[in-house]
């Protein structure tokens, strides 16, 4: 078997290396791919869509169908992680000794069946496999959060200038929520971004991308063409597609930091939603 | 309204997902009639189209206003109007036979349960409308993507055999992507008309060439065709029986039609037929496929699977039907998209009803059905027709042309592995039928086995079966009108 692998391989390397002797040389100007659209986009692209960055006219304008299906992509793979992970609440069994630590001491206290505690605030309730967040990594984790929000949401805002956009700013949002996830528990990441919100904010996110195409069609313009928003936000059509840019771009950011969190808990519990990485 | 048909068709689904999505955290009973409204307006569109285009040609569609070589467009033309009607009814019938089915089997998780569902008619949809290469590669990871997540919810073995599925799945879908990017290197182009008209003066490169095969074994890999199929028969028979009967009869099928529409349309039949002598050998692997198929079929002792191999060997009939190089073959193989996604869901929808009484599809457990689930087995008897090709049912007149274009391009190997494969359709067919007949024998105990009263699946199940099943018949007895008015412009005028 392993020499019939290898045989494959070696063929299939054959022919890339076959194909490549016609490629057109490293870096020639005159290549199809630098000849043919490149000079359009790099000529009009200001005048068309009055967005700075040729990158993002092309990713969220000429080509924003395609973007709008890579966000959908990340959608799904969510929606995958849960379908297939989740462990229902009716199937998962309730563990007979339950633990919870008081928040001020960090006394921790073992509640065997059938027991409760008075509801307060004193007490929050912890996992089995708990494990006290060192101090030093949990503070330095709580000044550095607020920055990386903070610059996660100048990456969204500033695509249309910069490097940049919401696939980027997206993922850093999410990693921020993550790293709360890691240098506390997971029960307190989940406390301040809930399971529903999560699931919920995901489909919204695309649902701001796609529905902004929808509007352009009620407006009776082709699906995303974002110049037919120009009635409703009051500009010329071409302001208007750079607006429509932000727009998306915004959707693109909050279904990407959603999904990004959402598997994240799926996957580092196990679908059980309870301290096991 | 009208001539936003193209976008309607892949949004409206899209939508609905997402509303589907927030839907099963707030109020799961709206997710079904969501699900089922798109479905059908997504019919509705794609019925449309169909119209428009036998009315007036080919529709282009710009995305987003921008047109083609700088945008994305998506084309309707004769053969995708053709398929995108199969693709969405079968998606819609589907969905409402195993209503049932799906809150049987996964109570809490029915929102993400049509969301995927949705989803991935959305990719599929997407895939035949769109005129843009790349465009094809995104919706084919979403088709894919959501994919894996059905099928991986079924039997205990189902994740396993799925992670074998996407291996080769994604081997598939970079194959297909790196071709595209060969193609864009020489041509600098991504839309496929435009490419078409790019391609001729580079026929003789190599790059050119290495293009068109990586993205032909890609795209076999993604449909199963010999011997790029292990992947298949286990990732399906233990996939849940909702996504086993949406899956088998669409993703082979609409994997077929990408490889027509590379051949006709990206890299034309003169590229194809003329400039490359593979055909002959692409009809040979054909016929092993439907042989090897037809055998593997032979084997099994459990219907589900003995189906999954039967779809193995008709992958195989329309790869040679479309290899032939000449019309009929051509129209045999495009007539086979359409039949053979009817007959696979006829077939699997059966066996959902089946797996939804019995609680299992080894042949022991199919005793005493003809008696038990009539109107079930009497759909069964129809798909099984239509697969083993009598007519009036719609599988023999694909069957026909697929034989006419055998013996007027001279392999008549094909032509014998074509009857030899419905001959053992034949065994296989009738030898469940003979066990169907037959009452189970009686129980350990030795008391009287009544045999058992009627005990069919629900209503909501078994009509849209019998559905299925006339329309089995109905598009064999208008398969006239079909490849006149329809399949012969969609092959080009040079292929004779």
């Amino acid at each position: 078997m392993k020499i019939i692998g290898l045989i494959i391989v070696v063929v299939t390397g054959a022919l890339l290396i076959y194909a490549a002797a016609d490629f057109p040389a490293w870096s020639d100007p005159a290549s199809p791919a630098s000849t043919y659209l490149s000079p359009h986009f790099i000529e009009k692209t200001m005048e068309e869509t009055s967005v700075p960055n040729i990158v993002t006219a092309v990713l969220a304008d000429y080509r924003g169908f395609d973007t709008m299906f890579e966000t959908t992509v990340i959608f799904s793979a969510g929606v995958v992680c849960f379908f297939l992970l989740r462990i229902s609440r009716r199937e998962e069994e309730e563990p007979e000794t339950r633990y919870y630590r008081h928040v001020l001491t960090g006394v921790t206290i073992q509640l065997k069946e059938g027991y409760k505690i008075p509801p307060s605030d004193d007490f929050e309730r912890i996992d089995a496999a708990w494990t006290p967040p060192d101090l030093i990594i949990k503070t330095g984790c709580r000044i550095l959060i607020p920055f990386v929000q903070l610059f996660a949401l100048y990456v969204i805002a500033h695509g249309h200038h910069s490097p940049g956009g919401g696939f980027q700013g997206g993922v850093i949002l999410g990693a921020s929520i993550i790293l709360l996830a890691i240098s506390h528990d997971l029960r307190t990441a989940v406390r301040r971004m809930s399971e529903k919100l999560m699931a919920i904010l995901c489909a919204v996110g695309v649902f701001i991308y796609a529905g902004t195409g929808a509007l352009c069609l009620l407006l009776k313009l082709n699906f995303l063409d974002y110049s037919a928003l120009a009635e409703v936000l009051h500009v010329d059509p071409i302001t208007a597609r750079s607006h429509g840019i932000l727009i998306v771009e915004i959707g693109v950011g909050i279904a990407v930091m959603a999904t990004m969190i959402w598997i994240y808990n799926n996957v580092s519990s196990a679908g059980r939603y309870r301290q096991g990485l | 309204m009208n001539e936003q048909y193209p976008a309607l068709l892949v949004v409206v689904p899209l939508l609905s997902a997402l509303v589907v999505s927030i839907a099963g955290w707030v109020n799961k009973r709206l997710c079904f009639p969501v699900a089922v409204a798109a479905l059908g307006m997504a019919a509705w569109s794609a019925v449309g189209l169909l119209l428009r285009v036998l009315d007036e040609g080919v529709i282009v569609y710009k995305l987003g206003g921008w047109s083609p070589p700088m945008g994305i467009a998506y084309y309707i033309d004769y053969l995708n109007g053709l398929v995108l009607p199969v693709v969405s009814i079968v998606a819609l019938l589907n969905l409402i036979a195993n209503k049932k089915g799906i809150e049987q089997q996964f109570p809490d998780k029915i929102g993400p349960f049509y969301t995927l569902y949705l989803l991935m008619v959305t990719g599929l949809l997407g895939i035949v409308v769109t005129g843009d290469a790349f465009n094809l590669y995104v919706l084919l990871e979403i088709a894919a993507l959501t994919g894996y997540g059905l099928l991986a919810m079924g039997e205990e073995r189902a994740p396993l055999a799925t992670l074998n599925y996407l291996y080769m799945g994604t081997i598939g879908a970079c194959f297909y992507l790196l071709g595209v990017g060969y193609l864009y290197i020489v041509t600098g182009s991504l839309n496929m008309v435009d490419i078409a008209r790019l391609l001729p003066p580079l026929y003789q490169s190599n790059t050119v060439l290495a293009a068109f095969i990586i993205c032909m074994v890609g795209v076999w890999l993604k449909m199963a065709f010999f011997p790029l199929h292990a992947w298949l028969p286990n990732a399906y028979t233990y996939a849940n029986s909702a996504a086993s009967s949406l899956i088998a009869p669409l993703v082979t099928k609409v994997m077929v039609y990408v490889m027509i529409r590379l051949m006709l349309t990206i890299f034309t039949t003169e590229f194809v037929f003329t400039t490359l002598a593979l055909s002959d050998a692409v009809v040979w692997l054909a016929v092993i496929a439907i042989v090897m198929g037809a055998v593997l079929a032979l084997a099994e002792r459990n219907l589900k699977k003995m189906l999954t191999y039967i779809v193995v060997a008709e992958v195989g009939y329309m790869v040679g039907g479309a290899w032939l190089g000449n019309r009929d073959g051509m129209t045999g193989a495009i007539l086979h998209i359409v039949n053979d996604a009817l007959m696979t869901l006829c077939v699997f929808m059966v066996v959902g009803n089946i797996v939804y009484k019995v609680k299992g599809y080894a042949f022991e457990d199919l005793k005493g059905l003809f008696r038990k689930m009539p109107f079930t087995m009497g759909a069964l008897v129809v798909g099984a027709m239509s697969i083993i090709g009598v007519p009036p049912t719609c599988g023999f007149f694909s069957k026909w042309y697929l034989i006419v274009g055998a013996i007027s391009s001279g392999h008549y190997c094909f032509m014998a592995a074509l009857i030899f494969s419905s001959l053992v359709s034949v065994v296989l067919f009738f030898r469940v039928f003979e066990i169907c007949f037959y009452e189970p024998f009686s129980n350990h105990h030795g008391h009287d086995n009544h045999p058992g009263g009627m005990d069919e699946a629900p209503v909501s199940m078994v009509v849209p079966l019998l559905v299925v099943a006339v329309i089995l018949i109905l598009v064999g007895l208008y398969t006239g009108d079909i490849v006149n008015h329809v399949i012969q412009f969609a092959i080009p005028e040079a292929m004779v």
